[in-house]
């Protein structure tokens, strides 16, 4: 049973449920504790070990219900819903002959065939083959049992994409000994046996069966890691290449990296400097010892929080990145709690309110709706100038995205230079490729004069990394 | 804590049993947890909304064992000194004072300083010895010869360098103290932590804790928490106020009603010899529930309808 709760745990990890070995000591002990005799009790158990927030415990509960799946697999021919009454008892294993009395659908339907059988020698050999005897019995324990061990056989567990349910099906199929049946079809239909049709509608049952077991065991082993897949090379494709059917799931990526820089860097949230010996206090807590300082009481140097300014170009070509690095600083306020966010494309507008007042998709969709059109850089550094220049200063990060093609128009370099020479530090990102930087129409490379840094961002892997960097850098 | 002394604890059934016979209803999912965190000796780490009864639940576990409850209430700027243990630095000086003269005749006829400090070693480290330790909670829980229930309250408010001294109290019940060594724990304490989720808790004390998430109860359990915490109050208007509280659960507050405060309600509408609900009565003693004046204007609108429903479900 431990070997199961392992590999139960290793469906949560696939699922992004952090197990480590330790919590799976702990889960061992738990089941060991409480028993596995009572199943709510032991997922109740389990959920508390494995399970560390509430997320996680919808997931957790989801796969414990799958992968504890105890249901057998029915084979009952009869095409009723009661196929799908489950309370049915399962007919007891080694009482074979028995079983087909149960229900009187089936112990009727057999005999046709077994009278067909008689004077039909292909037929004859068909049911004396056991897959089949258990299927015409519906002995479920027998075929689930089989079942699991032709899909041990042929390495289900190891199943990663779901292009390969076809093909495991298949094999199951086969290590089940399905070619009796499938040979018999074909030898009845070129007889044109009338028993043809219930041989089929055996062989469909089965077909139907195998396909529902490996669709649960794909869902169990394999869809975290074609997920994860996903995940990989979505965080790796340009951003405005993505198509629109996977953008709530680049959301649900920015989130999970903005999480995971979140847990890294807030750890150093209190600024532990040493300052000034605060010396009124030394001296009171001295008194009960005689006015003797045992200890020494330092004041604090309270750091300026950090500001930053988010400058984005919502035009047609970059708004689709601008709509990324606009979600990801604002998942970010747990670390960072003072962004403004600047939105242009011919003239330019403070968006903060958006966020505050809109959940942040609905606030980009807005942002994208009221700023968009064509780009002037020069004419919005200068409303940003008039807007916030004289808030920059030396706390103040701003970051500026766009792909700096100004439509041939005044760059206002002397603007970025005020900028540059007020603030902490300016990043540019840009989202065309470095060697495409000031051609044509591009004034990057006279803008990257005014920066202290500049990128090239055109994916999420690449976004990541720079508002790490950014990160370290304001702490 | 052995499980021999403790047959209160010897199944779950007999958890919920004597839960109940403190006034405390609990889900089997609570009782559960109580009970492995028993057996395995692990922390539980019990998170959910205010009110829902997190710190109850070691009280009432402290009460149903007859242990002392060792409480620490974290806050900002928590530190060891007044969680772990701090020398009774007063007591130490005292004593040097007075034993100064001992000291003198101690040292008598030493040749030269090396001799003396040799003679003072001979008798140890007797001003950081236990005598002069004042044991904070943490501590204290540890000293417990019968066990005890210790219960850290709030852990997220505290900072994340507090979190880090739990570990070693977590995982193995003992402390280091630098100038003494390892004191473990006389009897492993039961330990419960509690979260309102204000931050995220440290991967770190998670994995070495259970962790219980109790939500809001269900209609039936609160009507058999009021039941129990106020027996007087006729059955009809119980299962009208719970599904009242039910409903306003419902809505976009400030602060959802939690289930102390379905309680206080219940005993104010008893003090009002209140039988049934209706729209003026909760209007008067809505104040009682909600602690927002936005959420009692934002609810008066719906008041009447909400009142309807509670009334006719």
């Amino acid at each position: 049973m431990h070997s199961n709760l392992v590999s139960f745990i290793q469906v949560l990890r696939s699922r992004d449920v952090r197990v480590s070995p330790a919590e799976s000591l702990d889960a061992v002990d738990v089941a060991a504790t409480l028993g596995y005799s009572n199943r709510s009790l032991l997922r109740d158990g389990l959920a508390m070990t494995l399970a560390k927030t509430p997320e996680e415990e919808v997931i957790f509960l989801q796969c414990f219900d799958r992968f504890f799946h105890c249901e057998l697999a029915d084979f009952n021919p009869a095409d009723s819903p009661q196929t799908t009454d489950q309370d049915e008892p399962p007919p007891a294993p080694g009482s074979g002959g028995d079983a087909q009395a149960q229900d009187g659908d089936p112990g009727d339907e057999v005999s046709p065939l077994e009278i067909a059988a008689r004077d039909n020698p292909i037929l004859q050999s068909l049911l004396q083959s056991p897959l089949m005897q258990s299927l015409v019995q519906n002995d479920r324990n027998e075929l689930t049992v089989a079942m699991t061990q032709a899909a041990e056989q042929v390495g289900l567990q190891q199943i990663q994409m779901f292009t390969q349910k076809g093909q495991f099906t298949r094999k199951i199929l086969d290590a089940l000994g399905e070619e009796h049946i499938r040979n018999a079809v074909i030898a009845l239909e070129r007889a044109g046996d009338p028993a043809l049709v219930e041989v089929q509608r055996y062989r469909d049952i089965l077909r139907e069966q195998v396909r529902d077991y490996v669709e649960r065991e794909y869902l169990l082993h394999a869809e975290g890691k074609t997920r994860q897949f996903m995940d990989e090379i979505l965080s790796k494709t340009r951003l405005n290449n993505i198509e629109h059917m996977y953008l709530h799931k680049v959301h649900e990526l920015v989130r999970k990296m903005a999480k995971k820089l979140i847990s890294r860097h807030s750890r150093k949230r209190r600024h532990l400097k040493r300052g000034q010996l605060n010396m009124a206090k030394t001296m009171r807590k001295g008194i009960p010892t005689d006015g003797v300082m045992f200890n020494t009481y330092w004041r604090q140097v309270r750091k300026e929080k950090p500001q930053i300014l988010a400058i984005c170009d919502v035009s047609g070509s970059v708004a689709a990145y601008a709509k990324f690095l606009l979600l990801f600083l604002h998942s970010l306020q747990d670390v960072l709690p003072k962004v403004r966010s600047f939105a242009f494309s011919n003239h330019l507008g403070e968006v903060s309110e958006y966020f505050n007042d809109y959940p942040v998709e609905k606030a980009i969709e807005l942002v994208n709706w009221k700023y968009g059109g064509a780009t002037d850089y020069g004419n919005s550094l200068m409303d940003f100038a008039k807007l916030a220049l004289d808030d920059i200063n030396s706390n103040t990060t701003v970051i500026i995205l766009g792909d700096a093609r100004n439509n041939n128009g005044d760059p206002k370099l002397e603007i970025m230079q005020s900028i540059y020479q007020r603030s902490r530090q300016v990043i540019w990102l840009n989202p065309e490729l470095r060697r495409s930087w000031g051609t044509g129409d591009s004034e990057m490379l006279r803008y990257q004069s005014a920066c202290h840094f500049t990128a090239e961002c055109n994916n999420l892997k690449q976004l990541e990394r720079i508002v790490d960097q950014l990160l370290k850098s304001i702490e | 804590m052995q499980s021999q002394d403790f047959p209160q604890l010897a199944s779950i059934e007999q958890i919920e049993q004597g839960f109940e016979s403190f006034g405390y209803i609990c889900s089997r999912k609570i009782a559960t947890s109580v009970f492995l965190a028993f057996a395995l000796r692990k922390p539980i780490l019990v998170e959910g909304p205010p009110g829902v009864g997190k710190t109850e639940l070691a009280k009432t576990t402290a009460m149903l064992l007859d242990t002392p409850l060792i409480r620490l209430q974290c806050y900002e700027g928590l530190d060891e000194a007044k969680a772990l243990y701090e020398w009774k630095y007063g007591k130490q000086l005292l004593y040097t004072q007075v034993l100064k003269e001992k000291l003198g005749d101690l040292l008598q006829g030493a040749q030269g300083l090396a001799e003396s400090v040799e003679r003072l070693h001979q008798f140890g480290d007797i001003f950081y010895s236990e005598d002069f330790l004042e044991p904070r909670p943490l501590l204290k829980a540890m000293q417990q010869e019968k066990g005890a229930i210790l219960l850290i309250d709030e852990v997220d408010k505290s900072d994340y360098e507090f979190e880090s001294l739990l570990l070693e109290i977590l995982s193995d019940y003992q402390i280091s103290i630098p100038e003494i060594g390892t004191i473990k724990a006389r009897t492993t304490p039961m330990v419960f932590l509690t979260s309102n989720n204000s931050r995220e808790i440290s991967d770190a004390l998670k994995r070495r804790c259970l962790h219980l998430y109790i939500p809001f109860p269900t209609v039936e359990l609160e009507e058999r928490i009021i039941l129990s915490r106020v027996p007087d109050v006729d059955a009809r208007l119980r299962h009208q106020l719970v599904e009242f509280v039910h409903s306003l659960r419902q809505l976009d507050l400030k602060k959802v009603p939690a289930i102390s405060e379905t309680i206080d309600w219940a005993r104010s509408l008893l003090l009002m010899h209140a039988d049934q609900l209706d729209e003026d009565l909760v209007r008067t003693t809505l104040n009682v529930l909600l602690k927002f004046e936005d959420d009692i204007e934002s609810t008066d609108a719906d008041l009447r309808i909400m009142v309807r429903d509670s009334a006719s479900a």
